[in-house]
């Protein structure tokens, strides 16, 4: 064990968490807010954010034409290139969400089969997404060009703080506020919340299921893939399985605020961000996952329903 | 047309289907062939090892196949995309293949020893231009390849002293750390590293172990950071190699990055960035194709791939021989599995050089060991600075 490294280099470790775990707490939306409405795990969500990066990826190099050589952008060019990169990683993963919750789900849940039937179809849509990029990219990964320069914009005490982690940070913090108080506040977000509660009650109370439904997936997708362009900043790389051990680790983070519960996955995600990086510092990188999914066993041998999943059940999507 | 003149096109076709026939099998007798299969990561995110390796295997065949010989070689790939658990399930068609008689490869040391039991049961001998960790030719250890593997590089034991000697050199007061990748590779090349380190009395001030495929290297860095290192040795493979290297360099630490032959590739210099990339330093118990050469093997490398020059590409060298030991054994006439066994196991053949001398010990190593060689990334280029 290493304790000394906490002490010299905390301040890194926890930024460094909190961006990593709030990447983890928009990816985990994605998972919750499906579970909430239909009681199903998406699987395909972790394509779904493999899909988000690419998007980032191709708008960057195809579209705007960057590459390795091109310098950092600066000033207004930089805003609306990320701010473009980002508008075409929330689409396309917000698209592909709604289409697999058509093609996944929809007609299954019309037919009445079991929730069997659907994870199933939810892990081949996930495979036919997965080997369909491989395939396009015959397996090799693609570096996204630096269009943000890593600087180091303040410090706290001898440590600096850099510009891609705070970015991260600070977005998805807004981002995820915004659907909290969509849920809360807005019509379709009461509709949302009375899916969750009793699909029953909400249809004779006239809730539009399937536009419900479609919503759901498209706001978590769309989330999914505002982590997918955030992903990018920070690790400028992306491959076709690249949504495998993070989409896990969303789906863990999930489950450890309590799924179906969104401020639950805020904390999970966080929770698990700072865990995974503590751990990796203090005990070794070959020990992150062990520690980490021993908590969660711990966690949901005491609170099956996960950390907060009960204590914010008003909460629930 | 009436049924009289379908009966005669009917006759005239079979006739000429019966001739046709025979005259096919008479050319396949005149020309006999056998088949050589080449074993790496073809696609994946390590394909760019194995298409470089690929290069040299061709040309080797293509200058045989030139030299009018009794029996033609045809070269056939098997992918096993470097893993282990691809390599498991790849192995067992191809061993079942018949008409292979011989195997380049397999390209890693994971995959190779996922591809053993196949290859064993089926006495497929092998010749890897590349897979280098020291228990597959190790009597006592289970993941040996015996009698059957054999390799005409260097193993770990050689090359995990020599990435530390190229990463401290012309560093003043060293501080290494060492990072694997929890491969059979990667863990065996560290191994062979920290030994070497703790022989030497270098300082090592730390050590971790990250898995393949991690996108957060963030706790590694502040780790190697806290440590003070200002040399970070890491035992994996590129895509990986070029992550880390990334990360470091944006967390603004400043030292030598250094690698073993996993590392060392141009798709290393993409995914880390050019000013990540620049001054890392590799280890390879290879030599360049381009360096080793004669004009007749440029022209013939051209002719076979349709690229002006190796430089850039790894392991095409080393490549290019292990398919030569096959080719000297065909041409003394061993078309069957078991002669090629036997020749492989005894004969002594010329690398491409056409100096060094080639013989496998009983465990199937090269007598007498092989040399490393040392590369560092200068503006932007992998450059060789001979043996280290």
């Amino acid at each position: 064990m290493n304790f000394s490294v906490v002490v010299s280099q905390f301040w890194p470790l926890l930024i460094n968490g909190l961006a990593l775990g709030f990447i983890y707490v928009l990816i985990s939306l994605g998972y919750t807010m499906v579970y909430g409405v239909l009681r199903l795990i998406n699987f395909a969500n972790s394509e779904i954010f493999m899909v988000g990066t690419f998007a980032t990826v191709i708008v960057s190099r195809n579209f705007f034409g960057f590459n390795q050589n091109t310098d950092p952008l600066h000033g207004f060019k930089l805003v609306y290139t990320l701010g473009a990169c980002l508008l075409a990683s929330m689409l396309v993963s917000g698209v592909t969400a709604v289409l697999v919750e058509i093609v996944a789900y929809r007609r299954l849940r019309a037919k009445g089969t079991n929730r069997l039937a659907s994870l199933i179809s939810a892990i081949g849509v996930s495979i036919i997404l997965q080997e369909g990029v491989r395939i396009l990219t015959h397996s090799v990964p693609m570096s996204n060009p630096r269009l943000l320069r890593k600087a180091y914009i303040f410090n706290i005490g001898s440590v600096g703080l850099r510009v891609d982690t705070l970015l991260v940070i600070f977005f998805a913090a807004i981002l995820f506020f915004l659907v909290d108080r969509f849920v809360s506040k807005t019509l379709l977000g009461k509709a949302i919340r009375a899916v969750s509660m009793s699909e029953e009650t909400s249809k004779l109370m006239g809730v539009n299921l399937n536009r419900v439904i479609s919503a759901t997936f498209l706001i978590g997708g769309m989330m999914t893939g505002a982590a997918a362009f955030l992903y990018e900043t920070v690790y400028e790389n992306t491959k076709y399985n690249v949504g495998f051990s993070i989409g896990l680790a969303a789906f863990t983070a999930a489950v450890l605020g309590g799924i179906g519960n969104l401020r639950g996955a805020f904390l999970g995600g966080l929770s698990l961000g700072l865990l995974e990086e503590f751990a990796a510092a203090i005990l070794g990188t070959q020990w992150k996952s062990v520690t980490v999914f021993l908590v969660l066993v711990l966690v949901l041998l005491f609170k099956p329903n996960g950390l907060f999943g009960e204590a914010v059940q008003q909460t629930r999507v | 047309m009436n049924k009289n003149s379908q009966r005669v096109l009917g006759v005239v076709a079979a006739a000429a289907l019966v001739l046709g026939s025979v005259a096919l099998t008479t050319a396949q007798a005149a020309t006999k062939s056998v088949t050589l299969v080449y074993q790496g990561p073809l696609t994946g995110t390590d394909a760019q090892t194995g298409q470089d390796e690929l290069l040299g295997a061709k040309t080797a065949v293509q200058m045989y196949n030139d030299s009018n010989p009794a029996v033609k070689v045809t070269l056939i790939t098997a992918d096993d995309q470097g893993e282990g658990a691809v390599a498991g399930t790849v192995a067992p068609g191809v061993a079942a293949n018949k008409n292979v008689i011989g195997l380049i490869g397999p390209a890693y040391s994971g995959a190779s020893i996922a591809s053993f039991p196949s290859y064993k049961a089926t006495r497929l001998t092998m010749v890897s231009p590349s897979a280098t960790r020291v228990t597959l030719t190790d009597a006592k250890s289970p993941d040996n390849g015996f009698p059957f593997f054999h390799r005409v590089v260097g193993n770990d034991a050689l090359q995990g002293p020599a990435v530390v000697r190229w990463s401290i050199d012309g560093v003043s007061s060293p501080k290494v750390y060492v990072i694997d990748d929890q491969t059979p590779y990667g863990t065996g090349l560290a191994q062979a590293a920290t030994a070497y380190i703790k022989k030497m009395k270098v300082n090592e001030v730390g050590s971790d172990s990250v898995v393949q495929k991690t996108s957060d290297y963030t706790a590694t860095v502040a780790k190697i950071k806290n440590s003070k290192a200002n040399v970070v040795i890491y035992t994996g493979y590129y895509p990986d190699g070029g992550a880390l290297a990334k990360a470091l360099n944006d967390s603004g630490w400043a030292g030598v990055f250094a690698g073993g032959d996993g590392v060392l590739n141009d798709a290393f210099i993409g995914v880390a960035g050019k000013a990540a990339a620049e001054g890392a330093k590799f280890t390879a118990p290879a030599v360049p194709f381009e360096t080793a050469a004669t004009d007749a093997q440029q022209v013939a490398f051209t002719k076979a791939t349709g690229l002006k020059t190796a430089a850039g590409h790894v392991y095409v060298t080393e490549t290019f021989n292990a398919t030569n030991v096959f080719l000297s054994c065909i041409k003394l006439g061993k078309l069957t599995r078991a002669g090629i066994q036997q020749c492989v196991a005894t004969g002594t053949f010329l690398a491409l050089d056409g100096k060094t001398v080639l013989k496998f010990t009983r465990q199937g190593e090269v007598v007498g060991g092989a040399p490393v060689g040392g590369f560092q990334v200068v503006k932007g280029i992998i450059k060789y600075f001979g043996a280290v």
